[in-house]
């Protein structure tokens, strides 16, 4: 049966029609070609899929998007949205989803990371790629199909083994307003040698201007003993559409340590995928969104303890003020053999307006025996005695309200590092706070 | 509290002693369902235009539905022209003492009182053996009260206002594909008034019994308490061992309007199928009770340890400021059984207020599920819920799961969930043993603790027979 | 400087106080005693204006002011004080920052300048060094895994870093062994001044030993029963709260 063809699936069929990076390779074509097909089949997800149940794609599916960013290479970016997050940093930067040169800072890529875009890849040496592009998941969604079909650019980032990268690698997508809405389709690579360690931030900015539709989606490969440390700071531009898929796999002994602070976007959206496959493999995650006016974000964190005394430790926070609606999903899964598992979920909300909502759904999933498994999820609002307390010092209450819901949020910048993207995450927390509210 | 001894020896070797057929004659309609089957039965049945016409109108709208899949099991496809949608004993009683003896003696065999017994219990109870209440004790005391307590077929015939008033308001036929069947085939089941004012003057209870093969059971009950007035309700179901699954599909209504109080208490022992998981019944079930009065109040408790699949989720409506619903649960499964089960706590009414207790504890080859959802609508200022679910695995081929989901729209609300899943403690069962107790009383020990504050919630007796119940049904869980 | 006048406070429903009237001036140390459920805390809290503790009768002003009518932080800018008997967990507030708040903002309602924050550092640390507190403290969320000795210190160690001018010391010793109530009076001994007056509410005379009162009133049923100094404690300590009743028939039953 094919999904009605809406303007948002007619429009990517059009997209279809331009010339991709690797063009011409028969598996790929073929590949991208069946991605399509399905994709137009299939249509966007809907609320019937349970991942997507609090996220209606309503509104999307009525808009077109064009494709082609004939002029991204050239767009200024404003340095105001390239701040320096440490000292001696390299920098990625893709604007509208193409990899620009000119604004990256790759001189001071250490030894031992090998990074470079995509769409060259393709071009050059495409055949390694070819386990990456030249399959289906089994749990692919519209928008992972939609990838597959029409990724024309992304990172193939590759740590050696044994490598320690001391400073972090610093990947901002910019989302620069254009003359129309734009679509574009990233597909990353991360691959972590054995014993390696690095640290990436993913920030995302954007001016607030027209609304363009981001849909990434990356791959994760922690080798036995690998460490990635992970903070993603998500300030997109107000109209923005921010569709995002990352699927990690942990190796023996592999540590992911993960942090999101999300504040901006119209509609944000990450699942996260962390199959913890090897013996004590461990995965920390804290995160945060505070969300206004119209603002729709969703979180989708879905654990699979695979080996044996896996570590997961999750912590969100949420704040929902105006019409916002935030979501918020965690899922531990525990396979059969996963004995000494360690999973635990935590999401408190603060629900600070009439007109918010907030969605949130932890749930265990256990099929063995010698483990723990934990959760809890609160949505509530600030404790009066809290409030009080404050006050009685002589803190009026406005200000003891923001204090405590900064408060609230920056537990989950704990971890964060280096202490210049820490201080960074802390002002844009603050600024994004309510000045005023019930 | 202890055990006496043999007490826990005699429970273990009980096994499930509800397994026997009884030996009646039975008067069943052919298998299969089109509106003729509809018709027919409720001909059979001497109702009103009405309620054919009812009837008829749910099952329009079930061949328009989808059996949902949504629920954490898994079954073969249900053939819903292989069963039969009525079966009851060919004799009809006029009183209680015309009852069948073989009868009489299925119920005193199950443990159910009907007779002299029951009046000393100083409990009424509305017996269903297949599609078809066979006796109601206490009538006479209770109209007394202005209690009305009878089989759901009388009621539609004596009470027709009432049922026509509150029959799907508060599971509305098209609730959901199971619902609806039930609405279009039901058979018998149980008829509730509590008039304004009235504290009942004894628990009331029914009890469900399948006999015959390749049946049906479709029961449906309704309970109403007008303002102010109070009734605690039991419920206990059991069925023959057969290698069929045969399926169950009730619904349940409660009404409350203000400052009422139902408390409604199930213990389910339906068969669960053997060790390898052949046989058993498919438990799907609609238990939704609405708080519609100020003030007023619904709990459900309930122990779930039979059933092949158990699919059902007793749900409070808080339309009534100030009104609580509470749900109390033990769901136990072992062998090859699956249950998906928990509550909706839908937040309507200003400072409502709701508390879930779950506590799942798997065996076997079993999947237990926790499926929940705490709704806080717009207007339901100062909403207050709490949420504790914990599961225990017994065995290391078993599954817990645990589902809830929180949807809050209103900013004065507090909602809070909390969820363990572990295996049963070793240092306990250790202590236990050290202590001289074996492995499988260690654990029932263990599991009756477990459960101990939903057993709380349960009048006396029916807490006595689900400890039972969780006894005989964690036989060879260990090992 | 306060001044209470026949003070009804109701918490829940459930009349408290009954009728309090105390005057304090500046530099005197006023004991509140009584037996528990006399009113003692509920005193403590209407007066910092804590929510649900409503005011049915009286007055109270402050320097003057009407003291009922103000919110809770406008009271702390005007000088007022209260070390809680159960101070908060905040966490993640980092002390330093709320310190700076506080005193910024109470700075702020008073019409003087704001401290920067190297000021502001400036002034905290001196202030940890001269309260012996560990310097730690500032990077630690307030009171976030503090013992309860711990925190009642930190109670006290704000009292000197806010300088209020009336102190409301809310059983400050309730629950501290002996070095840790001697460490606290320490603190609020350093802190007696001509300026500034205390009200140092408590069960047990135990902690009078260190911190001498001025003045001592015994609290009973919601109204003060009895006056006196320091020596009234000691006989209270002696005789226990029924040696009062006896004395005061009339009042203590009405």
């Amino acid at each position: 049966m094919n999904a009605a063809l809406t303007p948002f699936v007619e429009s990517m069929r059009v997209a279809a029609e331009t010339r991709l990076p690797g063009s011409g390779l028969a598996w790929l074509d073929a590949a991208r070609n069946a991605a399509l097909q399905a994709f137009v089949q299939r249509g966007l997800p809907d609320t019937h899929n349970e991942l997507w149940k609090y996220t209606t794609l309503r509104a999307l599916s009525q808009r077109s998007f064009s494709v082609g960013n004939a002029n991204a290479a050239d767009l200024t970016v404003p340095q105001t949205l390239l701040p320096q997050i440490a000292a001696d940093a390299a920098r990625v930067v893709l604007v509208n989803g193409v990899f620009r040169t000119d604004l990256s800072i790759l001189d001071k890529l250490p030894t031992g990371v090998e990074l470079q875009p995509l769409s060259r890849v393709l071009r050059e040496r495409p055949e390694p790629l070819r386990f990456l592009l030249g399959v289906h998941g089994d749990e692919d969604d519209g928008f992972t199909l939609l990838n597959r079909a029409l990724a024309a650019d992304g990172l193939i980032l590759r740590v050696a083994a044994g490598a320690k990268v001391a400073a972090p690698l610093h990947i901002v997508h910019v989302g620069s307003p254009g003359e129309s809405e734009t679509a574009w389709h990233l597909r990353s690579l991360i691959e972590l040698g054995e014993g390696s360690s690095l640290d990436i931030v993913e920030h995302h900015v954007g001016e607030a201007g027209i609304g363009h539709l981001a849909n990434l989606v990356c791959e994760v490969n922690l080798r036995d003993r690998a460490r990635l440390g992970w903070t993603v700071v998500q300030t997109a531009g107000s109209g923005t559409s921010l569709l995002r898929r990352s699927d990690c796999r942990l190796g023996e002994d592999a540590v992911l340590d993960f942090h999101a602070l999300e504040l901006g976007g119209k509609l944000a959206r990450h699942e996260l995928r962390v199959d913890l496959a090897g013996a004590r493999s461990r995965f920390r995650s804290r995160g945060a969104f505070v969300l206004h006016d119209r603002q729709h974000a969703d979180t989708e964190v879905l654990v699979t303890h695979r080996g044996r005394d896996t570590v997961s430790d999750s912590l969100w926070r949420g704040v929902a003020d105006g019409r916002a609606r935030g979501v918020a999903h965690g899922r531990i899964l525990v396979l059969p053999g996963a004995d000494g598992a360690d999973g635990g979920f935590y999401n408190k909300n603060l629900l600070l307006s009439p007109d918010a909502e907030i969605d949130t759904r932890p749930a265990l999933e256990i099929y063995a025996d010698e483990v723990k498994a934990n959760h809890g999820a609160t949505v509530g609002q600030l404790d009066e005695n809290v409030l009080f307390y404050l006050c009685s010092r002589g803190i009026p209450r406005e200000l003891a309200r923001r204090m405590l819901v900064r408060a609230f949020c920056a537990v989950t910048l704990d971890g964060v590092e280096p202490a210049l993207l820490r201080e960074y995450c802390e002002s844009l927390l603050s600024a994004q706070l309510p000045e005023t509210s019930a | 509290m202890a055990t006496q001894p043999g007490e826990v020896e005699a429970a273990l070797s009980r096994r499930y002693d509800a397994g026997f057929v009884t030996d009646i004659e039975t008067h069943s309609l052919p298998l299969g369902l089109d509106e003729g089957t509809i018709r027919a039965l409720s001909a059979l049945k001497e109702e009103p235009e009405w309620m054919t016409e009812w009837r008829l109108k749910a099952y329009r709208h079930w061949l328009t539905m989808r059996q949902p899949d949504w629920a954490h099991v898994k079954l073969a496809p249900i053939d819903f022209q292989a069963i039969s949608y009525y079966a009851a004993p060919k004799k009809k009683p006029k009183s209680l003492d015309e009852v069948d003896p073989e009868l009489l003696k299925t119920y005193d065999k199950l443990g159910v009182p009907l007779h002299e017994r029951a009046k000393l219990a100083g409990v009424a109870v509305d017996a269903v053996f297949d599609s078809v209440s066979v006796a109601t004790t206490a009538q006479g005391q209770l109209a007394k009260a202005g209690v009305i307590f009878c089989s759901m077929s009388e009621a539609i015939r004596t009470h027709g206002d009432l049922v026509r008033q509150y029959l799907g308001s508060v599971v509305p036929q098209g609730d959901n594909f199971f619902a609806a069947l039930n609405s279009a085939v039901f058979s018998d089941g149980s008829f509730v008034f509590i008039p304004k004012g009235v504290r009942c003057p004894m628990e009331l209870s029914t009890y469900f019994r399948i006999n015959a093969g390749h049946t049906g059971q479709f029961e449906r009950t309704l309970i109403i308490a007008e303002e102010d007035a109070v009734v605690s309700y039991l419920e206990g179901c059991t069925a023959p061992m057969r290698d069929e699954n045969q399926l169950h599909a009730a619904v349940v209504e409660l009404v409350a309007l203000a400052r009422a109080n139902i408390k409604y208490s199930t213990v389910q022992n339906w068969y669960p199928g053997d060790e390898n998981g052949k046989g058993g019944i498919y438990n799907f079930v609609t238990k939704r009770g609405e708080c519609r009065g100020d003030d007023s109040r619904i709990t459900w408790t309930q122990v779930e340890t039979g059933s092949a699949i158990t699919w059902k989720y007793p749900s409070c409506v808080l339309r009534g400021d100030r009104s609580v619903g509470e749900f109390h649960s033990v769901a136990l499964t072992n062998h090859y059984q699956q249950a998906d089960t928990g509550t909706k706590m839908v937040h309507i009414g200003r400072d409502t207020k709701s508390k879930i207790v779950s506590k799942g504890i798997s065996a076997g080859r079993s999947q237990n599920s926790y499926r929940g959802l705490v709704k806080v609508e717009k207007g339901a200022v100062n909403a207050r819920n709490h949420t504790r679910c914990d599961s225990i695995l017994i065995g290391k081929r078993c599954g817990s799961h645990t589902f809830p989901y929180m949807e809050v729209k209103n900013p004065t609300a507090i909602v809070e969930h909390e969820a363990t899943t572990s295996k049963i403690s070793d240092d306990q069962l250790f202590y236990c043993r050290s202590r001289g107790i074996g492995e499988e009383d260690a654990v029932s020990m263990i599991v009756d603790g477990f459960c101990k504050q939903v057993f709380r919630e349960l009048p006396m007796e029916f807490a006595v027979e689900a400890k039972k119940l969780l006894e005989v049904s964690l036989e060879g869980a260990i090992g | 400087m306060l001044k209470i006048d026949n003070l009804h406070a109701r918490v829940a429903g459930k009349e408290i106080l009954k009728g309090l009237s105390l005057e304090t001036r500046a530099g005197e140390v006023h004991a509140i005693m009584g037996p528990n459920g006399a009113g003692k805390s509920t005193l403590g809290n209407v007066l910092a204006g804590r929510p649900g503790y409503e005011v049915t009768a009286g007055t109270v002003t402050f320097d003057g002011k009407d003291l009922l009518e103000m919110e809770p932080e406008a009271r702390a800018a005007a000088g007022v004080f209260l070390a809680f008997q159960y101070p908060v967990e905040i966490p993640g507030v980092n002390n330093t920052y709320f310190l700076r708040a506080a005193l910024n903002a109470q700075r702020k309602a008073r019409g003087d300048t704001e401290l920067d924050s190297m000021q502001f550092l400036k002034l905290v640390r001196g202030k940890v060094k001269e309260m012996g507190m560990t310097p730690e403290l500032l990077n630690r969320a307030v009171n976030e895994g503090f013992s309860g000795g711990e925190k009642k210190r930190n109670e006290v160690f704000q009292m000197a870093l806010l300088e209020p001018r009336l102190a409301i010391l809310d059983e400050t010793d309730s629950g501290l062994d002996i070095d840790a109530l001697k460490q606290v009076a320490e603190g609020v001994n350093g802190l007696r001044s001509p300026e500034r007056s205390f009200l140092v509410i408590t069960h047990y005379q135990r902690l009078l030993d260190y911190i001498v009162p001025d003045f001592v009133h015994v609290l009973a049923d919601g109204k003060i029963v009895e006056s006196g100094d320091a020596q009234l404690a000691r006989d209270l300590e002696a005789h226990g709260y029924a040696w009062v009743r006896e004395r005061t028939p009339t009042e203590a039953h009405a």
